[in-house]
């Protein structure tokens, strides 16, 4: 394993002292270097842009360069223009002159080694321009540097039908598909995987092979073990639930398909047009396939057509398109039909989820255990950080008693899984969210009081060490349930109609940049330059994938020089002129990005202000910036244009330039795994669903959604509704309707968007999506992450609303009609039932002991109310760490107030037996330990 | 997706197309008839059973014709509506994919559809993948994939919403073609099979739609199960119709459940001309559906879903003829 995992392995030397260059471990509860935000300084703002305003969750660093000028205020995304009027390019949009049409020869075999390839008659074809084939791309890579599995063309063995074969380039599309069928290839037939759970087992012929790290013979291609916390707790538990969920794989669906222009130009240097959301991977994975420097290729970013965490990885066809490039020396262009789609795929695993939870007699959530068998398909893609995340990314926003995960990935002979909105985070986050439901039902207590009498305040530290620093889980609760008038529908509804909350806890920014040391580099760079005509040129590698953080970019920089946003040009499409940036995955623009954009903007307010000093003699702390012009605070009349420093600070220099970087700072635990789901802040949401079942039909109609997501600031309220009500369709999609469907010979059966069901303008609900600001003290003027959080919360609401309105909980995603009738009719038979429309639903069934229970959860709710609200303002700024609930103290390290207290990364010899589906991949040895190879 | 290239004729008149499809059938040449194209030309797309010579309909005026008694094989789903349209028809036609497909897509094209069938609907490297089926096998006498060992009879499904309804109604089919014109009941148009589909000969295509005067006084209803309330061809759907008052007159009509539509009139002859019970007559005669109908795998929906579900669409459908009589 590359040192890139552990993020800090090693970071403290036996005598306690630091190890110089690694990060310490931050004592638990601290909630980093800054537990809260700073005071403001409110005379720093005047109040005509906003001094002495409202701010419940307490003042912020960035308030002291607040302009008044556009951050808050909802505004279109200022290339909104373009595509409404057509002119933006996509990938496929792309024409040089001279252009051939690349295609690409798939494979027909689930699984297969290729003993010869024969490309004579592809050649001797008219019209035929270039040939390639796994020979000319012997170099592997993938997204993540421990996992480099994939190459452009298959060069041993294809590992799913539509695998990369060989690729062509001819005069046009029709001699390139004519020109694929005179391929001759000799196969030697494999047998293949298509079950994961047959994926844990042995098999002859492994789908890759890892060396001596390969566990046993089998496709297990990463197994994770977790446990922390105090697991006596789980013994004799109140109440417990537990749930076997399948899940099936989901397709982002975006609408634009793959698109690639590779073009070698004459000076020998690649330009290659793609539509990506992390063009720098791109970059270097094409440096090492090609094999040639980072510098002689010019990634440039088309507009994308949606991406959603399918255009982030770095693919074969852009490899293939270059290869084809540089043989003929004509630009190639590849677009993907829809199957194709579908065959490169990199959507969200289908999973096998075990999920068991338990509390105590005072409603506090002992244990929560997760077990999780994920099909990884034909390669890794982003799988080894999926498998930590479906665990990891469960433990908040929750105080838990003890946690423990088992997860594993396996290769299958389907097309490969890999990173999709939400990223590993949806399925057991919908699990877990039914399992509380399933608890509160059998303690008879609201599960909405449930969920707020256990969770974590702000500035605290999760069970595996997370670093929660702003927290709107509260309130984000509290605003659905109130919204929704949860109190007098919820256990009150008719058959049929039914009602059901669920929340959501998501990374705002991966913490560890995965190519490079954190401690070094920084996340995202922005570069500003300002010349004389005043206009600000923003140049940043921030990949715009229609969420809109190219706005994000020009609505900070804005704010901070009091420009109008049509002043601000962000050039962001070309590796060669923008600075490295990671793009977008992971939630991560607008809060790296557009600190470093705010950062470099600081840098030319200085230099303004600094010139204006020179003219008018008052010193910068004495002056404001507002609305393109810099003056004296006490007297307003006494001031220069915004033209006139520019001008004075550019004599003898030119053009304004300044850099500003992000790095986010030290935090996380050290075990193994431990830099899985750390990020510099978290977002929160809650939703509350209403459905309609039809009960004879088994379909389903989810009418009304109140939807709060805490994205700390909504830099532009519009579009953060956007992504709430765009993340609602997309779960929708998950939980009712949406599945890759392979049958029974392995193949991908509804491969187009006819059969692939995504939900149309009809199955949308009436969404009121309910912004919740906690201002983040880290996040730019306070924002978060508002793209991919949001999506959680929706499925575990519309299942709970399900159980609701009919009595019956189902752990099958998605909830196709036949898959609910089903359930209905065992109900009906099993009540000895004549008709389905007389099934009961469920109801309180209270007696003493849960109106106590309520009670004390109602008490304690509004307790942590006033402690949150402390936390969160400066008044408490003591550590807290999870386990405080139970009774322990935050300043001492768990493990020496309590025996019981385990972290560990790797099962007990004696927990073996005892292990879930996915962990029985621990049963099994690494070649290493086995006497392979060595 | 690259179309295939084809051959497309533009007949003026009817005289014409026939007269084209004559000679082609002499030159011994395959061709199709495409009126909307919303179903034939996605086909060709996919690379399948395409032929070298399509006659389109477009040009011929006068042949999508709307009124009372009469709708031409070009008139567009979208205009079947208004006061001109029975309300079954129109309730039907409305439920038809999308608003955009409704534009272009005509009765003619929904009643000759193709039957569908996810081994069958797929691009043609998937189908190449699966050494092709007995649907479109491209010469290599490929087994049904859908129920294997039995290469006889094609099983797709027939998913049109038009035809049930347009059945309850009485409608009479006008086919025409080189040898003159052919006229016959809806009921009798299709022919069980999932290739043959319907009796349309060589050179022949559906002209028009009639329907007899007691038409305009059945009353019904159409139930369309689906997964999505657009785009989605009917995974199920059932059509009834009843003159207002009288039990006796229920007509029953199924689709997406079999290789073609079927017309259940004579079937439910003994129910209803027996002791109407309200209720427990409607629960009889879904029974009696459900068990007439053999739905097969091969749609996005489970087939013994599909066939339970049957009865609550009969039911649905005939909900108004409750307390009547």
């Amino acid at each position: 394993m590359s040192a890139g995992y552990r993020q800090q392995p090693n970071s403290s030397r036996k005598d306690g002292k630091r190890v110089a260059g690694k990060q310490v471990f931050p004592p638990p509860g601290s909630g980093g270097s800054r537990p809260v935000m700073k005071e403001r300084d409110l005379d720093y703002i005047p109040k005509s842009v906003g001094g002495k305003e409202h701010q419940p969750a307490g003042s912020h660093i960035h308030d002291r360069i607040r302009t008044g000028t556009i951050v808050g205020k909802s505004l279109p995304l200022v290339d909104s223009n373009a595509k409404v009027t057509g002119q933006a390019w996509y990938g496929d949009d792309v024409r040089l002159p001279n252009e051939s049409i690349g295609k690409i020869l798939r494979s027909p075999h689930h699984y297969a080694k290729i003993k010869s390839i024969d490309t004579s008659k592809v050649e001797a074809l008219p019209g035929v321009i270039a040939v390639a084939t796994g020979a000319d791309s012997p170099s592997s890579f993938g997204v993540l540097p421990v996992t480099k599995d994939e190459h452009a063309m298959a060069v041993e063995k294809v590992r799913h039908m539509g695998d990369l074969v060989a690729c062509v380039s001819a005069v046009d599309e029709a001699t390139a598909i004519e020109a694929l069928g005179l391929f001759e290839i000799e196969w030697e037939i494999l047998e293949p995987v298509f079950d994961p759970k047959k994926g844990l087992e042995d098999s002859d012929e492994p789908i890759h092979w890892r060396g001596k790290y390969h566990l046993s013979k089998t496709n297990v291609q990463k197994r994770v073990f977790q446990e922390f916390g105090d697991r006596s707790l789980v013994e004799n538990p109140y109440s417990s639930s537990h749930g076997k969920w399948t899940m099936h794989g989901v397709h982002h669906g975006f609408t634009e398909p793959h698109a690639v222009v590779a073009h070698w130009d004459p000076n020998g240097r690649l330009q290659l047009y793609t539509p990506q959301q992390v063009p720098h991977y791109t970059h270097r994975a094409l440096s090492t396939v090609l094999d040639v420097p980072m510098h002689q290729i010019n990634v440039i970013r088309t507009f994308v057509g949606g991406g959603f965490g399918g255009k982030s990885d770095p693919f074969p066809h852009e490899m293939c398109a270059a290869i084809l490039s540089r043989k003929s020396g004509r630009p190639v262009r590849i677009t993907f039909d829809r199957e194709e789609v579908y065959w490169i795929n990199r959507g969200r695993h289908p999973s096998n989820i075990e999920v068991k939870m338990t509390a105590d007699e005072e409603g506090r959530i002992s244990g929560f255990d997760i077990d999780a068998l994920i099909d990884g398909g034909g390669f890794a893609s982003f799988g080894h950080v999926t498998s930590y995340y479906n665990g990891v990314l469960a433990t908040a926003p929750y105080e838990l008693g003890s946690f423990h995960y088992t997860g594993a990935r396996v290769w299958t002979n389907k097309p490969a899984s890999g990173a999709m909105r939400g990223h590993g985070a949806v399925n057991t986050r919908c699990a877990v969210e039914v399992g509380l439901d399933e608890m509160a039902e059998e303690m008879n207590v609201d599960p909405i009081d449930l969920r707020l009498a256990n969770l974590l305040p702000p500035h605290s530290r999760t069970i595996t060490g997370f670093r929660i620093t702003s927290n709107g889980m509260r309130e984000a609760l509290e605003r659905v349930r109130d919204g929704s008038d949860w109190e007098n529908k919820f256990r009150k509804l008719p058959l049929g109609k039914g009602i059901g909350i669920g929340c959501g806890f998501f990374i705002s920014g991966s913490g560890l940049p995965i190519h490079w040391d954190p401690n070094r580099f920084p996340h995202a760079t922005v570069h500003i330059q300002v010349d004389m005509d005043g206009g600000v040129t923003v140049h940043t590698g921030a990949a715009d994938i229609g969420q809109g953080s190219t706005t994000a970019v020009a609505q900070v920089v804005s704010e901070v020089l009091a420009l109008p946003i049509e002043m601000i040009h962000v050039r962001s499409h070309e590796s060669d002129t923008s600075p490295v940036d990671l793009g977008s995955y992971s939630s991560r623009v607008t809060f790296m990005n557009a600190n470093a954009a705010i950062r470099a903007a600081l840098e030319i307010r200085d230099k303004l202000l600094n010139a204006a000093w020179d003219i008018l003699g008052y010193h910068p702390n004495t002056l404001v910036i507002n609305d393109r012009r810099i003056y004296y605070k006490h007297d307003p009349a006494i001031g220069v244009s915004y033209l006139q420093a520019l001008h004075k600070a550019q004599e003898d220099k030119g053009a304004l330039i300044s850099s500003g970087a992000y790095r986010s700072p030290p935090m996380g635990g050290v075990h193994k795994g431990a830099a899985a789901g750390l990020a510099p802040a978290y977002s929160f949401s809650a939703y509350v669903a209403e459905v309609d079942v039809d009960v004879e039909l088994g379909l389903i109609k989810c009418t009304n959604v109140w939807a709060a997501h805490d994205c700390g600031k909504a830099l532009n309220p519009l579009a953060v509704k956007g992504q709430i009500i765009g993340s609602c369709h997309m779960g929708l999609g998950q939980v009712l309707s949406e599945k890759m469907v392979y049958g029974r010979t392995g193949h991908l059966q509804n491969a187009n968007l006819l059969d692939y069901k995504i939900p149309s303008i009809h199955e949308m609900p009436h969404v009121e999506p309910i912004i919740v600001e906690s201002s983040d003290p880290e996040g730019p003027f306070g924002a978060k992450e508002a793209g991919e959080g949001p999506l959680l919360p929706i499925l575990p609401a519309v299942v709970n609303a399900v159980y609701d309105a009919i009595g019956i909980r189902y752990n099958d995603l998605p909830l196709t009609p036949d898959i609910v009738y089903k359930g209905i009719e065992k109900k009906r038979k099993k009540l000895k039932l004549e008709d389905a429309t007389e099934l009961p639903n469920p109801r309180y069934t209270h007696g003493p002991k849960s109106i106590e229970l309520q009670k004390l959860l109602k008490k304690r709710s509004e307790e942590h109310r006033k402690r949150d609200i402390a936390r969160q303002t400066t008044e408490d700024t003591s550590a807290y760490v999870n386990g405080v609930l139970f009774g322990f103290d935050p300043n001492i390290p768990l493990e020496d107030q309590l025996e019981g207290w385990r972290m560990a990364t790797e099962p007990d010899p004696e927990q073996l037996a005892e292990l879930g589906l996915a962990g029985k991949a621990w049963l099994k040895k690494e070649q290493r330990e086995m006497g392979g190879e060595n | 997706m690259l179309m295939p290239p084809f051959i497309l004729h533009h007949p003026k008149s009817v005289n014409e197309a026939c007269q084209i499809a004559a000679d082609l059938i002499d030159q011994n040449q395959e061709f199709d008839w495409v009126s909307g194209g919303t179903d034939l030309l996605a086909n060709y797309k996919w690379r399948i059973n395409t032929k070298p010579n399509v006659i389109s309909l477009s040009n011929i005026p006068g042949i999508d014709k709307i009124s009372n008694l009469e709708i031409g094989c070009m008139a567009r789903l979208s205009d079947l509506k208004g006061k001109s349209v029975h309300p079954i028809i129109a309730e039907a036609a409305s439920k038809i994919a999308s608003s955009l497909i409704r534009k272009s897509a005509t009765l003619g094209g929904n009643l000759c559809l193709d039957t569908r069938c996810f081994w069958y609907n797929q691009s043609e490297d998937w189908r190449r993948s699966i050494d092709w089926c007995h649907k479109a096998d491209c010469g290599t006498g490929a087994d049904c994939r859908v129920i294997p060992n039995q290469n006889t009879l094609c099983v797709a499904t027939y998913q049109g919403d038009l035809a049930p309804v347009l059945m309850v109604l009485g409608a009479t089919v006008h086919l025409i073609g080189p040898n003159g014109e052919r006229v016959m009941p809806l009921s009798d148009f299709y022919q069980l099979d999932g290739m043959k589909k319907n009796v349309l000969q060589k050179g022949e295509f559906l002209l028009k739609v009639t329907f007899p005067k007691e038409s305009r006084q059945r009353i019904g209803s159409y139930q369309k199960l689906r997964v999505r309330d657009s785009w989605d061809f009917p995974e199920a759907g059932v059509a009834a119709s009843w003159i207002e008052g009288d039990v006796k007159s229920i007509r029953l009509a199924t689709t997406a459940l079999e290789s073609i539509p079927k017309d259940h009139t004579e079937e439910i002859e003994d129910l209803v001309n027996s002791k109407w019970n309200g209720k427990e007559s409607i629960k009889s005669l879904a029974a009696l559906i459900k068990k007439s109908v053999k739905p097969v795998n091969n749609t996005a929906l489970p087939p013994n879903y599909r066939r339970s579900v049957v009865q609550v669409l009969v039911k649905r459908a005939l909900s108004k003829i409750n307390g009547d009589s």
